[in-house]
């Protein structure tokens, strides 16, 4: 996406709505405003359109579409999970399990849980971000009774492997949950077929819109939240709220479309990264963050020498982050590459480019010269190291 | 309320970097401290800075910062060096509290080159 002023290369922290997605909100917002609660004819209405969109959500699982929770977004579905999930299963265990590089929607749950009496162990990836199965597993106890492991790494693209982590779980009967808030709509997802209790995701992520997401909860016994907020019995009382009727709508059409194009836009966007790649790994000290066979939206550099912030203005008119775009505001190294082994200078030197559907060659082709012009600049600014 | 960490002069200043560099022959010090690195070298005829350069390794605020030390100082006498005081720098730019240390990195490498030229050393 190219204006007159920038290059937007931040899929991974936001992506534009696709006109569909706001041609359906249009619609439906036209329709009716009534409450989906309200039992008269509109509010009946309202019903409909919910439903179809739990339906196209669940189509895109291969999924119930009772399985379904709304939410305002991940942090809210992660917070729903790991919060309700924990707290109903403590009165059979109080130890739970998540990684080091999950996002702070995550780590931020886990660190309040663990103030109110849950034992928290912190499970940490190999230097590449993947989680080995067999260090998952040497992390859970008797008393373990809930796991949060994210699907893809919004910094590194890192793609773990649920399958074997949730069957792990499944046959210690540990509620899984999964932050898929970076994979939905972008990788093949059935689950259907994955060992998973409880899945966050997010419209904004996946060309939908901001402010609505969902937690997925699987129908099987003992798989169950208790809530976190109060006031109505909505969805089954685990999160009461009236639904904003257009965004799950524009959520609903927003599946629909990623399950019709998922392919399409991994083969587009596996181009679009190994032309990045392509266009910087000859520069000197440069680093690749992560698994080169991770989601191919995110491509996460770092360089040897090279102070972060100044090469963040120097990349202009390049739209980049360096760490979490949730964090980016941050000078603070950030805590996933530091996970990954790398050292404070490394991880402020990181630069994420997030490429999506909307991205052009030329695009990256322009945003690897400009990479390569601006640690060029950088470098021939900066004096001797003083000894 | 904006955001925008830089103002329009940052940029500039950022961007455009004619005293990058070295003057060739000529006195020069080296700092590191703050998290930053600093370098400046100085040319002086008859008591006066003729050019002064930088090399910098750190946030735009202090790239921007020596660009325009550099500037400002050439052509003044090399005795009000060791006085310089990056006050009015810190205003022009501006630079946010929490770099002020930085600043003070430049401003002890302009203090200490004016000395060496001072003193001849």
């Amino acid at each position: 996406m190219m204006t007159e002023d920038y290059i937007y290369l931040d899929y991974a922290a936001s992506t534009p709505v696709d006109p569909r997605v706001f041609d359906r909100m249009r619609e439906c917002s036209a329709a009716t405003c009534a409450n989906p609660s309200s039992t008269h004819a509109a509010g009946r209405m309202s019903q409909d359109i919910i439903a179809n969109a739990a339906t196209q959500v669940a189509d895109l699982l291969n999924i119930d579409p009772k399985t379904l929770i709304w939410t305002s977004g991940a942090t809210e579905s992660d917070n729903l999970a790991i919060a309700g999930g924990a707290r109903y299963r403590a009165h059979r265990g109080k130890h739970i399990v998540t990684m080091r590089t999950e996002h702070k929607a995550v780590t931020d749950m886990f660190d309040t849980l663990a103030k109110e009496g849950f034992e928290v162990t912190w499970v940490d990836p190999g230097p590449t971000g993947l989680l080995d199965p067999a260090a998952f597993e040497a992390a859970l106890r008797d008393d373990t009774q809930f796991a949060s492991i994210m699907f893809v790494n919004n910094e590194t693209g890192v793609i773990q492997d649920i399958e074997a982590l949730g069957n792990i779980c499944r046959q210690r009967d540990i509620l899984f949950h999964v932050d898929a808030a970076q994979a939905v709509g972008k990788v093949r997802i059935d689950l259907g077929k994955l060992p998973v209790d409880l899945l966050s995701l997010t419209g904004h992520k996946f060309y939908g819109p901001k402010g609505i997401g969902a937690l997925y909860i699987a129908d099987r016994p003992g798989c169950h939240v208790e809530p976190i907020l109060f006031g109505g019995g909505q969805q089954r009382r685990m999160r009461p709220g009236t639904l904003p009727t257009e965004l799950v709508a524009g959520l609903g059409m927003t599946a629909e479309i990623a399950a019709g194009r998922i392919d399409d836009d991994l083969a587009h966007l596996r181009k679009l990264r190994h032309a990045l790649w392509d266009g910087i790994r000859e520069i000197d000290g440069v680093t690749l963050n992560g698994d080169p066979n991770g989601f191919p939206g995110i491509l996460n550099v770092s360089v040897d020498d090279i102070e972060g912030e100044s090469l963040l203005l120097a990349l202009e008119p390049l739209l980049v982050a360096t760490g979490s775009a949730c964090n980016s505001k941050s000078q603070e190294p950030s805590y996933v590459l530091r996970a990954l082994g790398l050292t404070d200078l490394q991880a402020q030197s990181a630069i994420r480019f997030s490429v999506g559907r909307p991205t052009t060659m030329p695009e990256v082709e322009f945003a690897a010269g400009h990479y390569r012009a601006a640690i060029e600049k950088l470098r021939e600014l900066a004096p001797e190291v003083v000894t | 309320m904006s955001t925008n960490p830089y103002s329009t002069r940052v940029r500039e200043l950022f961007a455009m970097t004619p005293h990058a560099g070295d003057v060739v022959g000529a006195k020069a010090v080296s700092i590191s401290d703050q998290d930053v690195r600093i370098r400046l070298s100085a040319g002086v005829e008859d008591g006066i800075v003729t050019a002064m350069r930088f090399r910098a390794w750190g946030c735009p605020h202090l790239i921007a910062g020596a660009e325009a030390a550099c500037a400002a100082l050439e052509g003044h006498a090399v005795a009000g060096l060791p006085m310089w005081t990056s006050a009015d720098l810190m205003q022009d730019l501006p630079v946010p509290v929490e770099k002020t240390g930085r600043i003070l990195v430049l401003e002890d490498a302009v203090r200490s080159l004016g000395q060496r030229l001072c003193d001849g050393t």
